[in-house]
């Protein structure tokens, strides 16, 4: 059977609910805020762990291995569920390439769930153990926890990667003709994307040290001296991690198949430049940037990565006449208002009275007490969710009436 | 395409079935995410008297409490939810693209509801004592709030997989018609209910950890009666949502269903409401042993037969009666466009119509044909039905009870699967060819299992009202 059009025959019949473009730019969108914290929680992580390993060789070591374990804790947490976003948006216009491509290693979607768990929990473990003058062996529950972590990112990385290889899925289900149901083997890896992608956890956690001893300088239970070893830490880790990951974009360029006309996009160029750059900036003493203004360009290429990726998406699809912009759209105006007011009014509010709480309690010592500004934050974070239910139950009751009694 | 169906490989799992990896991963889902969604009312119910009545000590067991349901709920819900999604990805992947399709906003919002929750619940713990008292009960309600908007939003979809209960969504395609089906209110009544329940009980595995005696009966006296209250809405709203479902959810339901389960659901109401009640008479009681036991007890004993007769119920489908679980579309959905398969199947058969078929086993051969009818027999069948000889998960080879009769296997295929005159079962009309190659496994996996020792339910029950030991 003719590979485009086995694709385009998987294509869910029931069609999508408003222009495939929208939800083409809301996964590349959804996936920086996910990968954003995939970098954070593996590059703190290790960070971490090193430092835990390196108590005595410093007095600031310690305290910066309890403050890493703390961030790669909440980092799981919100890596998890920001991930959530990009894999539902990008199952409505690649569903044929994603479904096929877990069913092919099923085997192995169920176990990234249950060694995500694990993994998890072993970080807890260790977040628990790890305080001051803890015993060296608690440090083997953060390396186990992180390799678990590693092996999910490499599933995760076959999953995207066999999705964009319709033309071997069938070879690979049916390996000489033999039907293979039992979803146990990866079938393809690209070594330079998934180390390239992973290694960005450095340069990554290098800029959040730099912002990090910026954000905690109003501080005064926080000693300059550890502000300046966590920004001197910092500054080396984002330049030879921006070096490391600029190479390991090099490869990945030059491993793409020079069919797909891709290794002559200038975007795939300038992302290599554009870490090396940032690196280069990150170390720099003299022309110091404030640490939130590079951890906003290290968000900047990594949006420029998730547009890369799209591309190549693309381009590997392409040859098949599989084209995201073809979908049947059966419009559904209800249930499209329903999200874009709840991500305004609900994320906007009510996450941005969260985070506002966060952000101020974490510079003050003691209590913080709310401003005026943020106390009505607060109120109308409460409101938007009553008059959101409100809304719900009512137009809700009228549909279920209508379809009861009258359809 | 009346050449191809747009149908996706097969994932088998051996025995237990990918029914049984959706399940397990299903119900420690629903246990977390249940818990961490009534724990948010207790929070914040708690958090209101303590501010009203000047108790500062009952934020130090929202703080005990925060933490635990952190490392409990979170952790554990927050990756058993996409969790559910992966396992009904591998295995049923048309059905969960059909809800995709249909409920894709609904779940984005959800997802907007998830992480503000995530990042409220670091708030809510961490800032304890670390913000004014009034900030922090606006951010405990909005928290409360924003965490029964999840449950709102998905159980629409879930009570959509049952059906939608009218003809509106087939005719008009509108997710509002979809999401606000017949079963919506009442099982959100019995989810709801269950969440209090299951806060409660948890709730209680925390006070024995509390020092002072007298704040501990307080926390006590002020939970148990939530969870008690709880319990009673969930139980009325359950024989609400029972006049809810479709007819055959309610063939499954009496003739395989409430025999297995009937008791077990009964004791689990009976020990719950027990164990509530003595909790508000002596709140002392509560001890560690007393606590872990009965909170594993409810939750598995009242959450897997849940879980396993809803996803039962549905039975033949896997979403708004218009999939079959396997994969197959059973009707039409002018409102979408979607053409049944049913027929085309029929007419030209899965080996030619099916893309994952290796062209070595599209014509079946006397070679080939013990080797066809397995794959047919995993794409047709194994959705709700294991292969395998003593299997849990409703074992064919013990549904014919183990005959090594291809005619008489066969004649069941030709004729009531075949016209789909058994409610829950799928209408699989295959032509006569195909229908022998899956007689031929069946009776081949049969002759090496040998006899079936005790008896088991044949695959259509004739008298529904019959005893069965087997689902």
């Amino acid at each position: 059977m003719d590979v485009g059009t086995v694709l385009n025959t998987m294509r869910d019949p029931a069609g999508v609910p408003a222009p495939p473009l929208v939800f083409q730019v809301l996964a590349v969108v959804t996936w920086v805020f996910h990968i954003a914290f995939v970098f954070l929680t593996l590059g703190s992580g290790v960070l971490a762990v090193y430092a835990f390993y390196k108590r005595e060789a410093g007095p600031f070591w310690e305290q910066l291995s309890l403050a890493m374990t703390k961030v790669a804790k909440v980092g799981v947490s919100l890596l998890i569920v920001l991930g959530v976003a990009p894999l539902l948006f990008t199952q409505v216009i690649y569903d044929p390439q994603w479904y096929t491509s877990n069913v092919l290693s099923a085997a192995w979607a169920i176990g990234f769930i249950f060694t995500l768990i694990v993994g998890y929990c072993l970080w807890f473990v260790f977040y628990e153990a790890n305080h001051e003058g803890a015993k060296r062996y608690v440090g083997i529950y953060a390396v186990m926890s992180l390799v678990l972590f590693a092996l999910d990112g490499l599933i995760m990385h076959v999953l995207t990667y066999q999705a964009i290889q319709p033309d071997k899925w069938m070879s690979w289900y049916a390996p000489g003709g033999i039907v293979d149901n039992s979803g146990t083997t990866l079938h393809a890896i690209e070594w330079p994307r998934y180390l390239f992608i992973m290694s960005l956890s450095a340069p990554a956690i290098g800029l959040y040290l730099l912002a990090y001893a910026d954000y905690l300088s109003v501080r005064k239970d926080k000693t300059r001296e550890y502000l300046e070893f966590s920004r001197n830490l910092g500054r080396k880790i984002a330049a030879g991690g921006g070096i490391i990951s600029a190479s390991l974009a090099l490869w990945w360029q030059f491993d793409l198949p020079a069919s797909t006309g891709l290794r002559s996009e200038p975007l795939g160029w300038a992302i290599p430049l554009g870490f090396a750059m940032l690196g280069w900036l990150a170390s720099q003493r003299i022309l110091r940037l404030h640490g939130y203004i590079l951890l906003s360009l290290g968000a900047a290429m990594i949006a420029l990565l998730a547009i890369w990726r799209e591309l190549i998406r693309i381009a590997y699809l392409k040859p098949f006449g599989y084209v995201a912009d073809a979908y049947k759209i059966h419009a559904d105006l209800p249930s499209t208002v329903l999200f874009f007011s709840t991500i305004l009014g609900v994320g906007g509010l009510v996450g941005g009275y969260y985070l506002t709480l966060l952000y101020r309690a974490g510079r003050v010592e003691g209590t913080y007490t709310a401003s005026p500004g943020v106390s009505r934050l607060g109120s109308a974070a409460v409101a938007v969710l009553v008059v959101w239910i409100g809304v719900f139950f009512v137009y809700g009751v009228a549909i279920w009436l209508r379809n009861a009694f009258l359809a | 395409m009346d050449n191809m169906l747009g149908m996706y490989p097969t994932f088998y799992v051996p025995y237990i079935g990918t029914a049984w990896v959706m399940g397990i991963i299903g119900v420690i889902h629903v246990v977390a995410s249940h818990t961490s969604v009534g724990a948010a009312f207790l929070f914040a119910l708690l958090e209101t008297k303590a501010y009203r009545d000047n108790q500062p000590q009952l934020l130090d067991f929202i703080k005990r409490y925060g933490l635990f349901l952190l490392v409990f709920s979170y952790i554990i819900g927050s990756i058993t939810g996409p969790g559910i999604w992966y396992a009904i990805t591998v295995a049923s992947p048309r059905g969960v693209s059909g809800l995709i399709h249909n409920f894709v906003w609904v779940w984005a919002a959800e997802w907007v509801y998830f992480t503000v929750e995530v990042i409220g619940v670091y708030a809510l713990v961490y800032l304890v004592g670390k913000i004014d008292p009034l900030s922090h009960l606006k951010l405990t309600w909005s928290f409360a709030l924003a965490s029964w908007a999840t449950m709102l939003l998905i159980v629409g979809i879930l009570s959509f997989m049952m059906w939608p209960g009218s003809e509106s969504w087939y005719e008009t395609g509108s997710t509002s018609d979809a999401f606000y089906n017949i079963n919506f209110f009442a099982h959100l009544g019995v989810r709801t209910g269950s969440m209090l329940v299951m806060a409660a009980v948890v709730g209680l595995l925390v006070v024995p950890g509390m020092k002072d005696e007298a704040l501990k009966a307080s926390v006590v006296r002020l939970i148990a009666p939530v969870g008690l209250v709880g319990g009673l809405f969930s139980v009325i709203m359950f024989l609400y949502y029972l006049q809810t479902l479709p007819k055959n959810a309610h063939v499954m339901l009496e003739a395989h269903l409430l025999p297995i389960y009937a008791e077990g659901m009964i004791a689990v109401a009976a020990v719950t409401a027990i164990y509530l009640i003595s909790a508000m008479l002596w709140p002392q009681m509560i001890r560690l042993w007393v606590a872990v036991p009965l909170f594993l007890f409810i939750a598995i004993v009242g959450v897997w037969p849940e879980e396993r007769m809803r996803e039962s119920m549905r039975k033949p489908y896997v979403a708004g009666q218009y999939i079959y679980g396997n994969q197959v579309i059973a009707r039409d959905v002018p409102g979408k466009g979607i053409v049944g398969e049913v027929d085309t199947i029929a007419d030209k058969g899965l080996l030619k119509l099916h893309p994952f078929i290796p062209d070595r086993l599209r014509t079946i051969t006397s070679e080939n044909k013990l080797e066809v009818g397995e794959l047919l027999a995993k794409i047709a069948c194994s959705n709700c039905h294991s292969l395998n000889p003593g299997a849990p998960l409703r074992s064919l080879p013990d549904k014919f009870r183990r005959s090594t009769d291809e005619d008489l296997i066969a004649a069941f295929l030709k004729g009531p699967l075949r016209h789909g005159s058994v409610a829950y079962m799928p209408r699989i009309d295959l032509p006569d060819d195909e229908i022998g190659a899956i007689a031929h496994y069946i009776a081949t996996v049969n002759g090496k299992a040998g006899p079936l020792k005790q008896d088991a339910t044949p695959i259509a029950e004739a008298n529904p009202n019959s005893e069965t030991k087997k689902e």
